[in-house]
Formats: structure tokens, C-alpha cells, sequence
């Protein structure tokens, strides 16, 4: 069964402002899935769609087999949302909030194990949650996600506001609840956290889906290889890479000469191209294309970039 | 049943925050001092009952202003901060919320009124040496239905507005228009009638008009309940000269009354349930 299935989805605020633009997207029971973009890519409107916060104008969206505006009411019995921009009740203690979830949902849940799971002690959860720290709160919020034992759970940039331990702890959570058969969907703006905990990554910019596939898949997909930077005393004149074979992209900027190849060999050929013109090498490094870069290509089109290159 | 689950909430937040001792202790004492106004001003009739009129006619411009504080960020609160978002990812039925919210608030409402003003009974006994049991009662549980009408009005802003800046200013326009200015569309209406302003003798419309707000439904709703007790104490309709119509019979008023605790409600519960809430 799928989990999360959205069809066209279309959210349009006034004329002409697209929040999110004909997304499709499917997510399978089991997986965990990251939902990675810029802010405002649209990631939490497609949330709110899938939470019934917001309707949608065109499209529909289904979360685990329901229609998540006609069947809020069996889809939340089955989803724990960690939302975006959400506040405590700030003079209800961490324990009282978590009692008050339990008691929304119906469920047996005891709440000094939801407490000890999200790594809130017994001490800061008698607390209000009005003196909480913003790691502390969203643990507290991933607790109360947790209550019912949810097949799926939403997680809406669960990392905001937490240090290292919080991200790790996070980390583990998401790992632990995938293990146990649950399904993820975890939202993020940062690459390297989706890419810890995720099977598979959907990447969403200006409401658009820009790509769908595993980490692996991704990183095949931009023929990401390596990048050589060399820098010379000064700049070449009549330099030409074009066909070297394995080049695929190649700028100058002053001194620096930065050129992407997909194969090993064609670095060597680089340089040699480089050492036949009247430009002396000074340098030389290589660099593995990083996913960020695969990320950065997609949410900044090249037309963009070219922007921050050279003629300076 | 989430609904009674956030109403009791809703109450014991009220309690943690004092804003339920806030409403006694501002009721017990605004309804004491009239009570005790008769005293002071020597022309008044010192009459027990006459006080408890005069107490009414104060709760009447009183009441509303402690259930619209009392309701009005609700849910428009909520929204804003954004707790919201965590009680609709538990419980995303609007209206449980609406319902739950409702009942909740009342409750805080009915049970800070009615302490009040039994507190405010004993200082008139005091002062009296006798309550009459009945029209206190009475009074009392008409106050308390003022208290929820206005707490559905409160509601129903709180429910259809997004932020609070916007539901206290729809909430004080709706407080100047219901209870402050109300006369005015008797009054204004009888002018256009007549020409003149109203005489001693009126006409049933009239008294009919006087009673449509929810604060108007309620003082009618007193005179008839003191002169239930005491006979020689004027009815809401005293002014009519000629046979009483049923529009201005005492169920009339009383319907009156709910009318403004459901209406608000569900229109505030029907924006509610339609609204984006980012």
C-alpha cells in the first residue's frame, strides 16, 4: 500500500502564486522518505495539504489509502505530525502535553515512556513548556507525534533549533520507527540529514518536483564526478577542453581554473591541456562532487549560477 | 469525544491561569457595589429586589465584557501561535474544536458568574438582612445564559478571525454594538416611525426591538422574572398599551437568547472548517 500518493497537487495563493505546482508524488509503505528543498520550496504547504490544514486549489492527496481532506479524521487516528511552526501550550507542563495527546488520540500510550523515548528526563518534563529551550520543544513535539504508535510519521523540519545529540537522537528515532515497519516522510531544507535516514529523496523547488530517486540514483543522475581546480599565474588565453573526452563543464575565474570530469583520466589530460598554453600551474586540487553540489544543481538553476563565475 | 477532552482543558487552563479567579473576583465585586448603590443614593427605593434589578441592569453591560475577554483568543490565539497546529495534527475534526472550545469557555463563564454573584449574595444579605431566594435564583441563571451567549458570539469571532488584533477588534465593535449602542435601533427606529422620540406608551415592536440583543433578551427576561416574585415590579412589556403579542411573550426573549449563543457559533464553525490555516 502507499502511504502518501498525491496527484496534481496544486496549491495557488491570489492569481499566480503557486505554494506547490502539479506535484505528484508517491511514497511506499516502509520507506523513509526525504522531502528536501530550499524554504518556501512548498515542502510544508504539501504537508498541510496532507494534514488538512490548508485545501488544496487543484489535485488530490491520499495518506495511507485515505483522502486527506474527506478522511482527516482516520488519517490523524494513523499519523503523528511533527509540524512546522507550531507553539506549546506555554503553561502546560511537557508531561501535560504529551497526557493531552494521548487523551486526543484515545490510546493507551503511557507518557513517562513517550518522555524517556524523546529524551525529555522526568524533571524538565514537569515543567511548562514555556521555559523550554527550542531543542527541548521540539523534542516534546516529536513526543507527542509518537503518541498512538503511528504508521506514518511527519516530520517537518524535525532538526530546527536542535544540537548535535538532538540531531543524532532524531536520527535514531526515525531509524528505530523504519525498523519497525513504519513509514517516514521527513522534510528538510539540510541534505546531509535527509541523507543520513533516507531510502529515497524527492527534491521540491518554487512548489515543483525537481528530481525523485535514492541517494545513489541522485548522484548518477547529475553525472556528478570530479571537480579539478587549478590555479595558474595567469589566466590562459587559447586554452580548449571541449573535447576531452569525460570533461563536462569547465570555468575560469582569474586565476582559477575549475574543470568537472566524469572520468579519472581526463583530469590528467586537463592539466596537460593546461601546461601546452603559456599559463604557469601553481597549484592543483580535486574534489569529489558532494551531494550538496547535486542538491545546489538543482535548486539553483544554471542560468543562476553563472552569476557568482568569474569576470570579477 | 474530543471535544470533551478539549473542554476540560479549556477549563483547567482557565483555572491555572487564574482567569476563572479573575472573573469571580471582578463579578463578586462590580455586583456587590451595585448592590449596594440603592444604599448610597438616597432617592433610589432601597428595596431588596430593586437592587437586584439595578445589579441585572449592571450585569447586563458587565457579562458580555467578561465572556468576550474570556473567549474572543480561543481559537484566533491559537492560530496565531501556533499550538494550533499541534492540536489539529491530534484531533483535526474544526469542529471539535469549536465545540470543545464552546463548552469549555462556558463553563469557565457560568462557574465564575455564578460564584460571583452568590458571593455578591451574601454581601447583599448583609446589608438587606433577607435575599428572596427565587429571583436570585433566577437572576442568576439568566446571567450565566448572558455569560454563554456571549461566550457563542466570542467564539464565533475567535473561529472566523485569524489573528488576535483582528478578534478583539471585531469583539469590541460587536460589544458596542450589542450592548452599549443597542438602544439606539429602538430608539432610532421609533424616530423614523414617529417622528418624535418614544412616549410613555410604546408600541410592541418597540419593546420587541429593545429585547433583540442578546443583552436586551435578558433584561426583559429579568423584569419578568423579578415580577414573577414580586407583582407590583414592571414587566418588559409595561410599556405596551393594549393586549401583549406573543413576540414579546417571555419565550419569545428567551429564544432570543439562544439564537445568539448557536448562530455565532455555527457561522464562526462553518469559516472555521473552510479556512487555510498556514
Amino acid at each position: 500500500m502507499t502511504a502518501i500518493e498525491t496527484d496534481g497537487l496544486t496549491k495557488r495563493y491570489g492569481h499566480d502564486v503557486y505554494a506547490v505546482d502539479d506535484l505528484s508524488l508517491t511514497v511506499e509503505e516502509g520507506e523513509v522518505f526525504g522531502f528536501l528543498g530550499p524554504n518556501g520550496s512548498g515542502k510544508s504547504t504539501t504537508i498541510d495539504v496532507l494534514m488538512d490544514y490548508v485545501r488544496p486549489t487543484t489535485g488530490t492527496a491520499r495518506v495511507l489509502g485515505y483522502d486527506a481532506q474527506e478522511d482527516a479524521e482516520a488519517i490523524h487516528q494513523r499519523v503523528g505530525i511533527l509540524p512546522d511552526g507550531y507553539h506549546l501550550y506555554d503553561r502546560l507542563s511537557g508531561r501535560k502535553h504529551v497526557e493531552y495527546a494521548i487523551r486526543l488520540k484515545d490510546t493507551d500510550d503511557d507518557p513517562d515512556e513517550i518522555l524517556q523515548r524523546v529524551g525529555l528526563t522526568s524533571e524538565a518534563a514537569a515543567r511548562a513548556a514555556g521555559t523550554y529551550s527550542k531543542g527541548m520543544s521540539q523534542r516534546l513535539a516529536l513526543g507527542m507525534a509518537l503518541v498512538g504508535d503511528p504508521d506514518l510519521l511527519i516530520l517537518d523540519e524535525p532538526s530546527s533549533g536542535l544540537d548535535p545529540d538532538g540531531i543524532r537522537d532524531i536520527r535514531e528515532l526515525t531509524l528505530e520507527h523504519a525498523a519497525n515497519g513504519g513509514t517516514v516522510f521527513f522534510s528538510s531544507h539540510i541534505l546531509s540529514q535527509v541523507e543520513a535516514v533516507c531510502d529515497r529523496v524527492g527534491i521540491l523547488n518554487q512548489g515543483r518536483l525537481v528530481a525523485v530517486d535514492s541517494i545513489d540514483g541522485l548522484r548518477d543522475a547529475v553525472g556528478a564526478g570530479t571537480t579539478i581546480t587549478v590555479t595558474v599565474d595567469t589566466p590562459p588565453t587559447d586554452l580548449s577542453l571541449g573535447d576531452v573526452d569525460g570533461v563536462t563543464g569547465a570555468t575560469v575565474d582569474g586565476s582559477q581554473i575549475a574543470v568537472t570530469c566524469t572520468e579519472p583520466a581526463a583530469k590528467l589530460v586537463v592539466l596537460d591541456r593546461i601546461r601546452a598554453t603559456d599559463s604557469r600551474i601553481l597549484d592543483f586540487d580535486t574534489q569529489r562532487s558532494s551531494l550538496e553540489d547535486l542538491f545546489s544543481a538543482y535548486t539553483h538553476p544554471p542560468a543562476a549560477e553563472s552569476v557568482t563565475e568569474g569576470r570579477r | 469525544m474530543s471535544w470533551g477532552v478539549i473542554a476540560s482543558k479549556e477549563f483547567e487552563d482557565a483555572v491555572r491561569s487564574r482567569l476563572l479567579w479573575g472573573v469571580v473576583a471582578f463579578v463578586t465585586v462590580m455586583v456587590s457595589v451595585t448592590f449596594l448603590v440603592p444604599l448610597i443614593v438616597p432617592a433610589l427605593d432601597t428595596g431588596v429586589l430593586s437592587a437586584l434589578g439595578g445589579a441585572s441592569e449592571f450585569a447586563s453591560l458587565l457579562v458580555p465584557i467578561v465572556s468576550l475577554v474570556a473567549a474572543y483568543l480561543a481559537i484566533a490565539g491559537e492560530r496565531e501561535s501556533g499550538s494550533l497546529r499541534l492540536l489539529l495534527g491530534l484531533e483535526p475534526s474544526r469542529w471539535a474544536v469549536v465545540v470543545g472550545k464552546f463548552l469549555g469557555r462556558s463553563a469557565v463563564v457560568v462557574v465564575g458568574l455564578a460564584t460571583g454573584f452568590v458571593l455578591a449574595g451574601v454581601v447583599a444579605w448583609a446589608i438587606y438582612g433577607s435575599v428572596p431566594l427565587a429571583a436570585f435564583a433566577g437572576v442568576v441563571a439568566l446571567t450565566a445564559a448572558l455569560g454563554v451567549s456571549f461566550v457563542g458570539i466570542a467564539i464565533g469571532i475567535s473561529a472566523a478571525t485569524a489573528t488576535r488584533a483582528r478578534a478583539m477588534t471585531i469583539g469590541i465593535g460587536v460589544y458596542l454594538a450589542l450592548s452599549l449602542l443597542w438602544d439606539l435601533v429602538p430608539q432610532g427606529a421609533y424616530l423614523a416611525a414617529f417622528g418624535e422620540a418614544p412616549a410613555q406608551t410604546v408600541p410592541s415592536w418597540f419593546v420587541f426591538l429593545q429585547g433583540a440583543s442578546p443583552s436586551g433578551a435578558y433584561s426583559a427576561l429579568v423584569m419578568n422574572v423579578i415580577h414573577a416574585v414580586e407583582p407590583s415590579y414592571p414587566t418588559a412589556t409595561a410599556g405596551i398599551g393594549g393586549p401583549v403579542p406573543f413576540f414579546v411573550e417571555w419565550w419569545s426573549f428567551a429564544a432570543i437568547l439562544v439564537v445568539w449563543t448557536i448562530v455565532p457559533v455555527l457561522v464562526g464553525g462553518y469559516v472555521f472548517g473552510r479556512a487555510d490555516l498556514n
